[in-house]
């Protein structure tokens, strides 16, 4: 079994979640080959052979020319996989080449299932076993679904070049909102989800956060309306955190959270739903009405 | 000698011509100054209020005659009634003396006003012009010297009050004057029959008849000067409530109490739904504003304004009525503010106060229903997420509508899609179904009906939101939406009895479904329990206990239901404490209007005023007989801080506690 | 103009989940259905482009499924579409992206559309694949997760969401095909009157039959919950208890609490 494993660059750098690709190549046991468009002077750990294209002439983002790229490295390596992750690039990506290959695309798997892959869906409160019809698939893979691998080594180049008139034109980049926050670093993380209601209710998380001496985090939805900066978004659209404690505070557990949060050390989760996904993964799941926990638990910490 | 007086005295029959031309200019200056009006209240859409005459005007002379709207406030109304009542004496008394001097006298020859019946009249009109002339001090000195809060002082107050002293005081001055030169020489015996004229007459004792004879004549003319002034500011001042107040006695809808327009929404030829300028207001919207004097009772009574919120009814008549006049193409949601359209509870007890009759419920509604369902408008976006959740899940929390009926597990309940042979259709509401605490009110509800044999049953999943807040929102599209989901399936399963829990469920089942075709017999769990004890059916092990309760505005004000509950509790060993404000005068929770759904983001928490009075009357608990009621004052007790004094329970709760084994 | 716009309506995600009878997709008894709600977006971001252009342009709305799928083309033609596509399919939910793509490029082939608009992935079956691919079966220029869209003159300049919190900007030539992210805008809740005149409005039905020539690529072989993590704790009850109960696993379990 052989898989072509198509990396990722973006803004001059090599993305350290490449690695994940070989950790989900790892466990199909499959050999492995590698696709880059990037630069020869940020090349990944790996001994394998590397399809490389120069990210300066091919673009860090040109669906068109990167689709033509892989095309080419399919017909040379006659993978049995392609596997991306599921990400802002690879999910742009994989759909087209598997539209040109004619083949089936496996988005977002998490495990291996017997005979097929497992993935999300209805929010991650489901799984789905799939497989494709014929041999060959496109995959995409969850972020931090499989453990990244680096085996080291020096990579075997084989330089691929394409060219073309595209439909479209990457501009630029516009770099995330300043933060006034960096949860990465952070310890302790409480995080507010839709479950709050509203916007007057994020004092209270914060309340909660500042009372365990932690930082204050939020989900995506409430980053979108208004509720919360951007800066203290977890998930994969935000930052993806590994504190020693994480509250989630009426946070239902969409993959793009869990993906962001999973690695926390310890995990409380306090939402009204006792079947919401958040409680797969938090080591304790509280089944109370925020307005009413989280003051109580507020105003108890205070008092130690 | 005879106990009578000379009409016209010292100014001469002659006098009849000109008086008469001067009375009836003076009258078509008023009529002109209200045929003014019209236009205004014209703009208006059509609204049949003139149907089932005779019923109106013996509403109108009841109430107007009666006062009890006015003095139902002992403030400002006693003194108002009475002087209402004496100045109809005075009014009365000179129209007599009228008919008396311009037709009896001249075509029948006789004088009605002579002997005992004389003494009585006179007797009678002086003492109801020194009363009048007291309570007018009365308002002058509650208006202007203690200043209640709230009540404004405009020139309305100074021209009218200044001109009902002038003429009671010149009244008296005539009489004083007349009686001078007359009665005090001639008949005192008489003159005793006049204490009001023989005080003013004192004056005059030192006068020479001359100078009598022309101070009376002068005071004379400056008295029918003033009444004419007086029928020529009717009007123009605030004396135009004089009509307009009693005509909306007359006005006043027919319709149960609550009673909002259907709007049908099969009709593509209506382009405009609810209220955004004054022409889609009715003519009686605009004539309210008229009707309004600023007594400023509704605002008194206003949840939302007691709590600092930017609501005052009051404001909005006024608002209305200067909107009307000056701008009345500009837009009505943006004079009286978003604000202060979204902060009502539809309590009601602005209306219910009310002694002019003033619908204000209905126009906040109305208005409201432009901004949601012409403009997409929401009070917040906690109330877009709830709408969406009631369109999909049938329940303003979004959580699976299969879950509805999970909280009947395990009781002795029928689902009526299993077997719908059932004695009552329990509608058990959102709240009652969803809600931790307020499923206790549905599971006790159904220990009661256990134990009194009744056989209940629940629609489970099939039930959805009753629309009520969605439709005081509103939002009529989605509340018939929902309505009708519910009504196909009540009149599916042939129901012949609906009891429910909610008093918000209650009056839209019993009363709005009622437009929407569903004829079927509502009741409140509170008056069906009351039944089943006075029937014998159910038994209750009285143990006494200390308690205060609210009334429901749901319950109370719109459905008349006051006592029945209050018996429940008597016959549970209850000790009630009232509340200042309880009955027909109950304070709101702050869940009414579909405030349930919205966060109460401006002023006070209206909640937290209403637990505080219910910690004022000492009593350790306060039971109350609504699902949202209940949850709004769990919290009030919480964030008021008034947790260990007082306990919140439903009447459910207190009953299924003492059932009689 | 003429533009397209894709929708599907998926289950309430509030909703219990069981697998139907062949244990490969869900069973739809009890499930309240809705717009997908990155479908939203896209709708808003149309009918906000339609009401831009103005006279002479037209905005069609699509949906593949069973008749219940009518509800969420109402919805769209009363937040302003102009027509609508019911692609008739009783057994939508069997078919992989591949045939769904197919089936709305196979539509769109002869119609002229120069800008289409899908949501990003559905909530139910979330492959983020079918957008991409009908742009690449109908040789559309395209780009996904958008959370800023511009138009002028032939022009589309969109924002697109990365990783982090960065956003790449991006130019496209019509005809193009964008797939919008949640909070691209702020979707319009539909007045009465657009409601009404959506009534009028014309849904054509049309038999899947007639537009489907693909098989299937994958084939989904079981449709389960999640095997649940072991160890975790369930706290269910009063606050009181609760927050003490809290306190304790805090202090034994954490650092947090010393």
């Amino acid at each position: 079994m052989k898989t072509l494993l198509i990396g990722e660059y973006r803004e001059g750098k090599l993305l350290d979640s490449t690695y994940e690709l070989l950790g989900f190549a790892g466990q199909l046991g499959a050999e492995t080959a590698m696709l880059l468009v990037g630069s020869e002077t940020q090349l990944p750990s790996y001994g394998g052979t590397l399809y490389l294209a120069d990210a300066a002439s091919c673009g860090e983002y040109n669906p068109d020319l990167h689709k033509k790229l892989i095309l080419d490295a399919v017909q040379k390596e006659n993978p049995d996989y392609i596997v991306f992750l599921h990400s802002s690039y690879g999910w742009d990506l994989a759909p087209r080449v598997a539209a040109a290959l004619r083949v089936a695309q496996l988005s977002e798997v998490i495990a291996l299932a017997d005979g097929g892959f497992e993935v999300g869906c209805c929010n991650a409160k489901m799984r789905r076993t799939v497989k494709p019809a014929a041999g060959r698939a496109v995959v995409t893979i969850q972020a931090g679904a499989f453990p990244a691998l680096q085996p080291g080594g020096i990579p075997l180049l084989q330089k691929l070049s394409a060219a073309g008139t595209a439909a479209l034109e990457f501009i630029g980049y516009e770099a995330a909102e300043k933060k006034d926050v960096d949860l990465g670093k952070a310890e302790i993380i409480v995080s507010a989800g839709r479950g709050i209601g509203k916007k007057d209710n994020v004092s209270m998380i914060q309340a909660l956060a500042k009372a365990l001496g932690g930082e204050l985090g939020a989900s995506r939805p409430v980053v979108d309306a208004g509720w919360v900066e951007h800066s203290h978004q977890v998930g994969t659209t935000g930052q993806t955190v590994s504190p020693k404690l994480y509250v989630a505070c009426g946070i239902s557990g969409a993959i793009q959270h869990l993906a962001g949060m999973k690695k926390a050390d310890f995990i409380i989760a306090i939402n009204k739903d006792k079947d919401a996904p958040i409680g797969e993964i938090a080591d304790v799941l509280v089944v109370a009405d925020l307005m009413q926990f989280v003051p109580a638990l507020t105003a108890k910490l205070a008092k130690q | 000698m005879e106990a009578t007086r000379q009409i016209y005295w010292n100014i001469g029959h002659g006098v009849v011509i000109p008086m008469y031309i001067l009375a009836f200019a003076a009258f078509g200056v008023m009529v002109r100054g209200f045929w003014q009006r019209l236009p205004i209240w014209r703009q208006g859409k059509a609204l049949d209020r003139f149907d089932r005459f005779d019923e109106r005007v013996k509403r109108m002379i009841g109430e107007v005659f009666s006062q009890s709207k006015i003095y139902r406030v002992t403030e400002g109304g006693v003194f108002h009634s009475i002087f209402f009542w004496s100045f109809l004496i005075l009014f009365a008394g000179t129209m007599l003396v009228m008919i008396q001097a311009d037709f009896f006298t001249p075509l029948l020859q006789i004088n009605l006003l002579s002997g005992e019946f004389y003494k009585g009249f006179s007797l009678a009109l002086d003492i109801a012009g020194i009363v009048a002339i007291v309570m007018l001090a009365g308002l002058f000195i509650r208006r202007f010297i203690i200043q209640p809060e709230g009540l404004e002082i405009v020139k309305d107050d100074y021209i009218v009050l200044q001109l009902l002293f002038a003429i009671l005081i010149t009244g008296f001055l005539i009489e004083g004057a007349r009686m001078a030169a007359t009665e005090l020489q001639q008949n005192p015996d008489l003159a005793r029959f006049s204490p009001g004229g023989l005080l003013a007459g004192q004056l005059f004792t030192t006068m020479t008849t001359g100078t009598l004879l022309v101070s009376h004549k002068i005071l004379w003319w400056l008295h029918f000067a003033l009444v004419l002034g007086f029928f020529c500011a009717i009007p123009y001042t605030k004396l135009r409530h004089i009509f307009t107040t009693s005509a909306n006695a007359f006005l006043a809808p027919f319709e149960p109490k609550g009673f909002i327009a259907t709007i049908n929404l099969e009709d593509d030829s209506v382009e405009q739904f609810g209220a955004a300028t004054m022409s889609d207001l009715s003519w009686k919207d605009i004539f309210d504003a008229d009707a309004c004097t600023s007594c400023k009772r509704c605002q008194d009574r206003c949840p939302a304004y007691a709590t600092d919120k930017p609501l005052s009814p009051m404001k909005i008549e006024k608002q209305i009525g200067e909107l009307a006049e000056g701008n009345p193409k500009g837009s009505l949601s943006d004079t009286v503010s978003q604000d202060a359209l979204w902060s009502c509870t539809t309590c009601r007890a602005c209306q219910d106060v009310c002694p002019a009759n003033i619908e204000h419920v209905n126009k906040i509604l109305e208005m409201r229903r432009n901004l949601t369902l012409m403009e997409g408008a929401f009070p917040g976006d906690e109330v877009r997420t709830a709408v969406s959740n009631i369109e999909v899940n049938g329940n303003p929390f979004g959580l699976t509508y299969a879950a509805r009926g999970d909280w009947a597990e395990g009781l002795q309940i029928t689902i009526m899609e299993q077997d719908a042979d059932v004695d009552i259709l329990y509608f058990v509401g959102c709240y009652a179904s969803f809600d931790k605490r307020n499923q206790a009110i549905a599971k006790n509800f159904i220990t009661i009906c256990n134990s009194a044999g009744v056989k209940v049953g629940i629609l489970g999943k099939e039930e959805k939101c009753c629309g009520e807040p969605v439709r005081k929102l509103g939002n009529e599209y989605l509340y018939q939406m929902t309505a009708n989901e519910n009504i196909e399936l009540i009149k599916a399963y042939n129901v012949k009895k609906i009891v429910t829990t909610c008093p918000h469920c209650f009056n839209t089942l019993a009363r709005d479904y009622k437009d929407l075709g569903l004829d079927v017999s509502v009741e409140h769990y509170s008056t069906y329990i009351n039944t089943l004890l006075t029937t014998g059916r159910l038994r209750l092990a009285p143990e006494p206990f200390n308690f205060t309760y609210h009334d429901s505005c749901y319950l109370g004000r719109y459905m008349d239901i006051i006592e029945p509950p209050r018996a429940i509790l008597s016959q549970a060993g209850g000790t009630i404490t009232e509340m200042d404000k309880n009955g027909y005068d109950s304070f709101c929770c702050s869940a009414g209007g579909g405030r349930i759904i919205a966060e109460e983001k401006l002023g006070s928490k209206i909640s937290e005023v209403r637990i505080k009075m219910a910690v004022d009357t000492g009593a350790p608990l306060l039971v109350s007989n609504c699902p949202f009621c209940l949850t709004m004052f769990e919290d009030g007790i919480k964030t008021g801080g008034a947790e260990g004094q007082l306990q919140v329970r439903d009447l459910a709760e207190i009953v299924a506690e003492r059932i009689s084994a | 103009m003429k533009l397209l716009v894709c929708i599907k309506q998926v289950p309430d995600l509030e909703s219990r989940f069981k697998a139907d009878a062949a244990g490969v997709w869900y069973n739809e008894t009890d499930l309240a259905f809705r717009m997908n709600e990155y479908d939203e977006y896209a709708v808003e971001q149309a009918v906000q482009l339609r009401e831009k252009l103005g006279e002479g342009s037209e905005l069609t709305v699509l949906s593949i499924g069973p008749d219940r799928v009518v509800e969420a083309i109402k919805k769209s033609l009363a937040m302003g579409c102009d027509n609508a596509a019911h692609i008739q399919d009783a057994a939508a939910f069997a078919k992989d992206p591949w045939q769904i793509a197919s089936i709305i490029a196979t539509y769109a082939q002869d119609k002229n559309f120069d800008i289409i608009f899908t949501g990003m992935q559905s909530q139910d079956r979330g492959s983020a694949q079918v957008g991409v691919t009908v742009a690449e079966l109908l040789g559309f220029a395209c780009t996904t997760t958008i959370v800023g869209f511009d138009y002028d003159n032939g022009i589309i300049t969109a924002k697109r969401e990365l990783e982090g919190g960065i956003k790449g900007i991006v130019k496209l030539k019509t005809p193009a095909l964008v797939t919008c992210q949640l909070g691209l805008n702020i979707p319009r809740y539909p007045t009465l009157p657009n409601i009404m005149k959506a009534k009028k409005k014309e849904i054509a039905a049309i038999p899947v039959a007639d537009l489907l020539a693909e098989e299937p690529l994958a084939t989904t072989t079981s449709f389960h919950p999640p095997a649940k993590k072991g160890g975790g704790i369930v706290l269910e009850g009063d606050v009181g208890d609760l927050v003490e109960k809290v306190m304790a696993i805090l202090k034994d379990k954490t650092a947090v609490l010393r």
